[in-house]
């Protein structure tokens, strides 16, 4: 085996299994901080993918901002270890059924056509082609993108804000 | 994707570091527990309540501010890189980004969400501040 | 047509981002007793954007900003559809947010977002635009923050939504790794001119129907729907129940017309891309929703549940129509919008206005109304028959065009199940008329209603009894946008 094949074999792992942890640990702290190392994981994965700016981002965005909000969020919440507070609908062989099916339909889906031609290709670094990319093709998107981080800026706020502000 | 390796390497030697330090301190260390040693603070005052307090909601918002800036600053790396081949172009349409993203932050800094809070510790043995 | 040439036909969609600026810096500009100001600023700025979007209908249909949306009558039809729904709900939100200046930020923004759904072109502006809807909806839904059901229903819709989202995206990925591109047309190419596998297809379809059925309120992606109508602000369920919608459904005929199927160059006639039974999974889907919609319905003693449920069973009579593929539905969609915005924003302004004098959205607490408040009384009468779809009401009308449209194309086992649930939602519409007026409540004092209820009401009401007898204008005025871009 290659090395390469090696080193992806290792990342996809250390994804699942904490992904694993995410799902399953009782204590939400844990979980909280087993995703950081699945946000990792994907970064990892979108390398190889030749994806390398989407990697940035997920580091920059998940990692750093998302999962500091999820941990703030965590460490907000009163009586996390009371298991009173677990919810009725936990059954884990539903959840299992659902993910199975899941998995066979995307599985199917994977099997059913030949992807893939035009991943085989060499990495190449993106950063560039999505700069052009975004400031021509996709300019619209791209403004588009400013006035929604705008909303969501003042929703957001509002609705985070404790009390009334004075002024 | 050599870089990438390379990157690899620093995270998997920092990983080694650390927890090598971990694992030679936990053999060396000699293990000796009595209560006091397992006091949160090891510093003869006694803790009282528990630890998990919750906090302001205040550092919440500025969480979930800095976030939109953050994507903001994501946009500007691609841009940076393909600044000097579309020239003027680049800069009007970044700024125009930018100009309204700024009114989101003068919108929060008006409101008021990125004022610290002083704080004022509130106990019952000082005397209450004057004028109040 | 490159992004300088595009501008000149985004005038109105640059003119509302640059009024949500300006109502921004002015709401921070303004002392809090003067804050209602920005109420009239957005209406003033809608109002415009309205003025800008009718001039609009000149233009040939044409691809924007390198095929990132287009322009065309639908386009503009939905725009302003969507345009005049949240300039009544401006209005209609004045007595409850005087001084809310986001309240009416928000409602701006979530325009920008409504009007680009209509016009979409591109994968990535559908997820963008539904993304700006979404988001700022989530924030409207809680936006009375000291109201714990407010926030409640914020939060399941913020959980469905988003899950949502993350399906169609991943239906979107399916597509885009068949075909290798993003523009729904240059989809359709691809689709026509190689022969994929119907299984990844119609995996596809499913997931992104998911999507955009959670929008439109489709069984079964409407579990958020019931509770987030009870818990959120009225004047913000009113504004649910038609803009987004009505923006879903453009989104909804955009992906029909171009992914789906491919529509011939005279707009009559539509043909499968690929034999992925999308027509027979969408009919499914509407007679689930218009049953289920109109069953739970029966049972809801809340009004406001009522009406959520109410709102569902609607979306199932147009996804009925939308399932059978001719102009001539897309059409009666199109008047059916029109009409249930009318008679819906009606029926919520009575909800809306009577809540405080009654104490409670309890249906049995309007009680004896008829005799309390008359006129408001009578307006609810009338919006509850009009939704039910009894003539001589703008309902009737509605209805009568899509079980048209229906009936034309054959499909008549659809058209029957869609009428038996009209008769079912007889039941629990006559329901609450016959409270009204048969039965005499404990409480006789008469309702006092001001001159801005009774102005607002009229707006609702004549609309309704009028497009019931005189309808012409308004299904012409659908016939003339009935004109896609094609690609």
């Amino acid at each position: 085996m290659e090395i390469n094949e090696m080193l992806f074999l290792a990342i996809a792992l250390t994804t699942v299994l904490s992904a694993l942890i995410v799902a399953l640990s009782k204590k939400i702290i844990y979980s909280a901080f087993a995703l950081l190392l699945t946000l990792i994981g994907f970064a990892g994965l979108f390398i190889y993918l030749s994806a390398d700016f989407l990697s940035m981002a997920q580091i920059m965005i998940y990692v750093g901002g998302i999962l500091i909000l999820i941990l703030f969020g965590v460490l907000m919440t009163q009586r996390i270890y009371d298991p009173s507070q677990i919810t009725a609908h936990n059954s884990i062989w539903v959840s299992l059924a659902g993910g199975i099916a899941m998995a066979a339909i995307t599985g199917a889906v994977v099997w059913l056509n030949p992807w893939g031609k035009t991943l085989a290709k060499d990495f190449e670094y993106s950063t560039s082609r999505i700069g052009s990319e975004l400031l021509t093709k996709y300019l619209l998107p791209f403004e588009v993108i400013s006035v929604l981080l705008l909303a969501v800026l003042i929703g957001a706020v509002y609705l985070g804000r404790s009390r009334e502000v004075h002024k | 994707m050599a870089s990438f390796y390379i990157a690899l390497l620093f995270l998997a030697v920092g990983f080694l570091l650390v927890g090598l330090t971990v694992l030679f301190s936990r053999l060396l260390h000699p293990r000796i527990n009595y209560p006091e040693k397992n006091l949160t603070y090891e510093c003869g005052i006694i803790p009282e309540g528990e630890s998990w307090i919750k906090f302001n909601s205040r550092f919440y918002v500025i969480a979930l501010i800095f976030l939109i800036f953050d994507v903001e600053i994501l946009f500007l790396f691609p841009w940076a890189v393909v600044f000097e081949e579309l020239g003027l172009l680049a800069f009007v349409e970044m700024f125009i980004f930018i100009v309204i993203l700024l009114v989101g932050l003068a919108y929060v800094w008006v409101k008021g969400d990125l004022d610290w809070i002083k704080p004022r510790p509130e106990l019952a043995h000082l005397p209450k501040e004057k004028g109040k | 047509m490159n992004n300088l040439e595009s501008l000149q036909f985004f005038i109105p969609e640059l003119f509302l981002t640059a009024g949500l600026l300006v109502t921004i810096i002015v709401e921070l500009l303004l002392k809090k007793e003067q804050k209602v100001f920005t109420a009239y600023l957005a209406a003033t700025v809608l109002l415009i954007t309205i003025f800008f979007l009718i001039r609009q209908y000149a233009i040939e249909p044409a691809a924007l900003f390198g095929g990132m949306v287009v322009i065309d009558p639908m386009a503009v039809f939905f725009k302003i559809l969507t345009a005049v729904s949240t300039l009544i709900i401006v209005f209609f939100s004045i007595p409850s947010f005087r001084v809310k200046a986001e309240y009416y930020v928000l409602l701006l923004a979530t325009t920008l977002g409504m009007m680009l759904m209509a016009q979409v072109n591109d994968l990535l502006m559908i997820i963008l635009a539904m993304e700006l809807v979404g988001l700022v909806s989530y924030v409207l839904a809680g936006y009375r923050r000291s109201d714990p059901k407010s926030g409640e229903a914020s939060l399941k819709y913020i959980l469905f939504g988003a899950a949502s989202t993350g399906i169609m995206a991943f239906g979107f990925s399916y597509i885009y790794g068949l075909t290798g591109q993003t523009n729904l047309f240059e989809i359709q190419q691809a689709l026509q001119s190689t022969q994929h596998n119907p299984v990844i297809l119609f995996v596809a379809f499913v997931l992104i129907i998911a999507g955009l059925g959670y929008k439109i309120a489709m069984v079964p992606f409407h579990f958020w729907l019931p509770d987030v109508y009870e818990g959120a602000p009225t004047p913000v369920t009113a504004f649910f129940s038609v803009g987004p919608k009505a923006a879903g459904m453009a989104v909804l005929i955009r992906f029909i017309i171009s992914i789906v199927a491919g529509v011939s160059a005279d707009g009559q006639t539509f043909t499968a891309n690929a034999p992925i039974h999308a027509q027979e999974l969408l009919a499914v889907l509407a007679v689930l929703t218009m049953t289920l919609g109109n069953l739970s319905a029966l049972q809801q003693k809340n009004i406001k549940r009522m009406m959520a449920y109410s709102s569902i069973a609607h979306a199932g009579y147009m996804l009925m129509a939308l399932a059978v593929f001719t102009s001539q539905s897309v059409e009666a969609v199109m008047f059916y919008l029109v009409v249930y915005m009318f008679m819906n924003f009606g029926a919520f302004w009575v909800i809306h206005r009577m809540t405080p004098h009654l104490g409670s959205e309890e249906i049995t607490a309007y009680t004896g109304l008829g005799y309390r408040a008359p006129l408001v009384a009578v307006a609810m009468g009338v919006f509850m028959f009009s939704l039910t779809g009894l003539p001589p009401l703008a309902g009737f009308i509605g209805k009568f065009y899509l079980f048209a449209a229906v009936i034309k194309a054959e499909w008549y086992i659809l058209a029957v199940l869609g009428v038996l649930n009209s008769v079912v939602s007889l039941y629990y519409y006559a329901y609450v008329t016959k409270v009204m007026f048969l039965n005499r409540g404990d409480d006789e004092s008469a309702v006092s209603i001001s001159s801005y209820d009774t102005a607002l009401l009229l707006v609702f009401l004549i609309p309704t009894l009028v497009l019931g007898v005189y309808w012409v204008p308004v299904i012409s005025w659908a016939t003339q946008s009935l004109h896609f871009f094609l690609g």
